[in-house]
């Protein structure tokens, strides 16, 4: 609890609604995004395994699985397969990485903003 | 969250719950005075409390905080329920795009094959665990599971198409839940200030007329 000193005497304007709702926001999308970008990274991880594996390999058919059934294929083939799921899968993760970046430039404005506005009265802190 | 319900008990205790009640039933306070209508989807839209002193003037007799707080804390307690519930369906979508992704990478792969014109040998999902080998042409065929126990026949193309066309409704559905979700919780944040704000007014209130009081005893 705040002492009496402590207490800011300003009153909550509809501007000042309408930023702490966007950092509320803001805050919602930055979980959703770090999220997701857990998954993309596990699944890169997965997929350079693979073709790290790959290029251990036999020389035989390699069994590709794609939806609920296997496909046999070359050697080859399943490289370039994997190559490619890499490449596609770094690129959405460099996107996520980028709005990342955004959000947390724009937390970091508007928490200067609020905090100017509301001092101790105002915990945007996460956790 | 249960800093609210602490608020409200509270005071509560300092205001008689049967006053608090009688109050409730004689007040113009209604749910069109502390909302601002809905939006697209029909959510309704918190209002704003701009000056708390002529908000509570302007219900006859005029609403003690008590009453308003608990309006609000209703209005919030909706909203809270009603996030849960789109945070949910959100969820059965983000499980399902993934589902169609993978058919549509499936077919694509087929119809690349076919311009090959080999055979493929693969090992298809007899039953849970189990899987049998097949040799199969790229025919330009496929059959598609509808769902409702419906499979139907389609060339690569179409199903290509078939499939593109169901994964971007189910991305523009996704779209529309997160836009309300964000809505629903903004409304939540606005809700809780509120309650905030006609509480700490309240107490500013009570503690200026304590001072007053012993002013006047003086």
């Amino acid at each position: 609890m705040l002492t009496r000193e402590e207490e800011s005497e300003a009153e909550v304007r509809r501007e000042d609604q309408e930023n702490i709702n966007k950092f509320g926001r803001l805050n919602a999308r930055l979980h959703e995004c770090r999220e997701e970008l857990a998954v993309l990274k596990k699944k890169i991880e997965q997929m350079d395994d693979a073709s790290t594996e790959l290029m251990m390999g036999t020389g035989d058919s390699v069994m590709l699985n794609l939806g609920n059934a296997f496909f046999e294929l070359c050697e080859e083939e399943a490289t370039e397969f994997c190559e490619e799921e890499v490449t596609r899968l770094q690129q959405q993760a460099d996107k996520l990485e980028e709005e990342e970046e955004e959000i947390l430039q724009e937390q970091k404005q508007l928490k200067s903003v609020l905090y100017g506005r509301f001092g101790k009265s105002i915990n945007l802190e996460d956790s | 969250m249960s800093s609210e319900k602490d608020a409200v008990a509270t005071i509560t205790g300092d205001h008689d719950l049967q006053a608090l009640k009688k109050e409730a039933e004689n007040t113009s306070l209604k749910l069109e005075s502390i909302t601002d209508g809905v939006n697209e989807n029909g959510v309704p839209k918190v209002r704003f409390v701009e000056d708390i002193t002529s908000f509570t003037n302007s219900f006859n007799p005029p609403a003690s905080a008590e009453l308003m707080i608990g309006a609000y804390s209703d209005l919030f307690g909706k909203f809270k329920t009603y996030e849960g519930s789109l945070a949910q369906k959100k969820q059965t979508f983000n499980a399902k795009i993934p589902e169609i992704e993978k058919s549509l990478k499936l077919v694509k792969f087929l119809k690349a094959k076919q311009d090959d014109d080999e055979t493929l040998t693969t090992r298809y999902n007899l039953a849970d665990m189990i899987f049998a080998r097949a040799e199969i042409s790229a025919s330009g065929i496929v059959h598609l599971w509808l769902g409702a126990n419906v499979m139907l026949e389609y060339t690569y193309d179409e199903a290509i198409e078939l499939l593109s066309t169901k994964l971007e409704k189910a991305k523009k559905d996704l779209e529309v839940i997160s836009e309300n979700l964000s809505f629903v919780r903004n409304q939540i944040i606005t809700s809780e200030v509120n309650i905030s704000r006609i509480y700490n007014w309240d107490v500013r209130k009570k503690r200026q007329e304590r001072m007053e009081a012993d002013a006047n005893k003086e």
